[in-house]
């Protein structure tokens, strides 16, 4: 597999929208790590350290989203792990770079949810091309 | 509790006129009072003088910036919630903003729902901070607005399901396991009911808003109902190892209402009795009469429900979360909608209950009459 065992964390409160997209990227060789809220997904991080991180921002009633990834771009040992916002939230906009800035990494994104996988794929593969 | 004194004042500060003029419009149809201010500092000048539960700000103004505007609001009181209007260029500061003290932040561009979901949402988690910092019960209850909750509710399982099928069929060239297929199918089912219940409940919902049960009552029989309810979940029942009881007395159990109603009134309170009972539990359904009405009581050996989450039973989209209930699915809607139509029916609905012995919902409905009594009371114009 050209991705070599990369390793992505899914943070998502929908288990069955985890478990979809999970199975597809493990299909095409990665190792997906779950977290079913914003705190465990913080703590996963820190711990596993993934290459990526796809984070959902409604999560329990809130935006908890937002509050995990300013928590993971505080961490100086973790705050340069690429990130893909995957939320509804962004579903009436075409998907966006983010422009590298504040706590914003160059190249991370803001895909719609429901996501088409393929090219959620192709996303993660240049990504991670460019983190190599 | 709530209580409800003077509309919330909400501050909106935006540089952007249509902007300000379209938030001032949604909120003020919230029946919340709403200020609208173009720049940093005149915002600030109303923040101390109206002190306003809410401020909806723009991160992107020329003057005060509105990150500043964040934290000047929270040294005049660290209560009032603050909301940031932000757009992709400044994301970034939206999470500054975040880290300053704002509660929550609006992605441009927004949909009226969304800005009323938010206002909603930051006004009582400010209800919730003020109570709890009165000392009174802390409760993880958040009502909201049926639209805006329902619209998230509806999203969630479609957005599921579409990732389910997608990858299904993506998969299907990898050549997939079919083991994993039937279970996602089942899942996709599973989402599918959880949709088809909550249109089914809006559905109830609005026809009982619209009067559905005052323009066309006719008689209804409720043993008949009930039987036929009790049937239609043997096998649900079944399958939870819960037994099914029902005594109901001789005699007339008619009353005066829309039939559909009343099955789903008995219908929640069935499925409920089930749903949130125990195995090797039961649910007794019987009856009785009392000063002209209808009693019919669901009684449950299931897990109860503590005295604190009683006042709020009713409420719609109240659902218990304790970590020590079992989780199952459901809208939260369904007590609200019987409620509502047994207050239509012009009866009343009560509930007694010991944690973790039992519940018993207690149903009252004023008996039949023939239509002659009725117009004989009410005479004829
Ligand atoms: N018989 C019961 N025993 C214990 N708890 C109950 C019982 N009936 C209702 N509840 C509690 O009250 C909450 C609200 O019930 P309600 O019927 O309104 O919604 P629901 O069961 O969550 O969803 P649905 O509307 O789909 O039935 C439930 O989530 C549950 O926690």
């Amino acid at each position: 597999m050209t991705t070599g065992g990369k390793r992505i964390l899914m943070v998502d409160d929908d288990e069955d929208f985890v478990e979809a997209v999970a199975c597809f990227l493990e299909a095409n060789g990665f190792t997906v790590l779950r977290a079913h809220d914003g705190k465990e997904g913080v703590r996963l991080a820190k711990v596993e350290r993934p290459d990526l991180i796809l984070m959902d921002i409604m999560m329990n009633e809130r935006t908890e989203g937002f509050f995990a990834i300013h928590e993971i771009r505080g961490d100086p040992e973790i705050k340069h792990t690429p990130i893909f916002v995957l939320s509804s939230f962004c579903s009436r906009l075409p998907d966006l770079e983010i422009p590298a800035a504040g706590g914003w990494l160059a190249h991370d994104m803001f895909l719609p949810k429901p996501v088409n996988t393929a090219h959620l794929l192709e996303k993660i593969r240049q990504r991670l091309g460019k983190a190599a | 509790m709530s209580e409800s004194a003077a509309p919330e004042a909400v501050v909106v500060i935006d540089d952007d006129y249509a902007m300000r003029l379209s938030c001032a419009k949604i909120v003020s149809k919230m029946g919340l009072r709403v200020e609208v201010f173009e720049d940093g500092a005149r915002g600030l000048e109303a923040v101390a003088a109206l002190k306003p539960g809410l401020v909806v700000v723009d991160l992107k103004m020329p003057g005060i910036s509105g990150l500043e505007v964040v934290s000047r609001v929270h040294e005049i009181d660290p209560q009032i919630i603050m909301v940031v209007i932000t757009g992709y260029a400044t994301i970034d500061t939206a999470v500054e903003a975040m880290k300053s003290g704002a509660y929550d932040f609006l992605p441009k561009p927004f949909s009226p729902d969304e800005l009323r979901l938010i206002v909603n949402r930051g006004l009582e988690r400010r209800r919730l901070a003020l109570e709890s910092q009165r000392g009174e019960v802390e409760r993880a209850l958040l009502k909201r607005t049926f639209v805006t909750f329902v619209s998230h509710q509806l999203r969630s399982p479609l957005a599921a399901i579409h990732q389910y099928l997608d990858v299904l069929q993506r998969l299907d060239e990898a050549g997939d396991s079919p083991a994993r297929r039937r279970e996602w199918i089942g899942r996709c089912l599973k989402r599918t009911e959880e949709l088809q219940s909550l249109i089914a409940d809006w559905l109830t919902l609005a026809r009982v808003e619209g009067g559905a049960l005052l323009k066309e009552r006719v008689e209804v029989d409720l043993k008949s109902t009930i039987v036929n309810i009790l049937e239609n979940y043997r096998a649900m029942a079944a399958a939870e190892d819960v037994a099914l009881e029902v005594s109901l007395p001789e005699g007339e159990t008619r009353v005066r209402g829309d039939r559909t109603c009343v099955s789903v009134l008995f219908d929640n309170l069935i499925t409920n009795a089930i749903k949130y009972n125990r195995r090797g539990g039961k649910v007794t359904v019987s009856g009785g009469f009392c000063d002209g009405e209808i009693v019919i009581a669901v009684g449950d050996t299931g897990v109860g429900i503590p005295e604190k989450y009683r006042p709020f039973l009713f409420d719609e989209f109240f659902r218990i979360k304790d970590s020590g209930v079992k989780r199952t699915e459901g809208t939260g809607l369904g007590l609200h909608i019987s409620k509502r139509i047994v207050s239509e029916m012009g009866g009343s609905i009560e509930v007694e209950s010991q944690a973790g012995i039992g519940s018993t919902f207690r149903v009252r409905l004023p008996a039949w009459r023939e239509p002659a009594d009725d117009a004989e009371m009410g005479g004829w114009e």
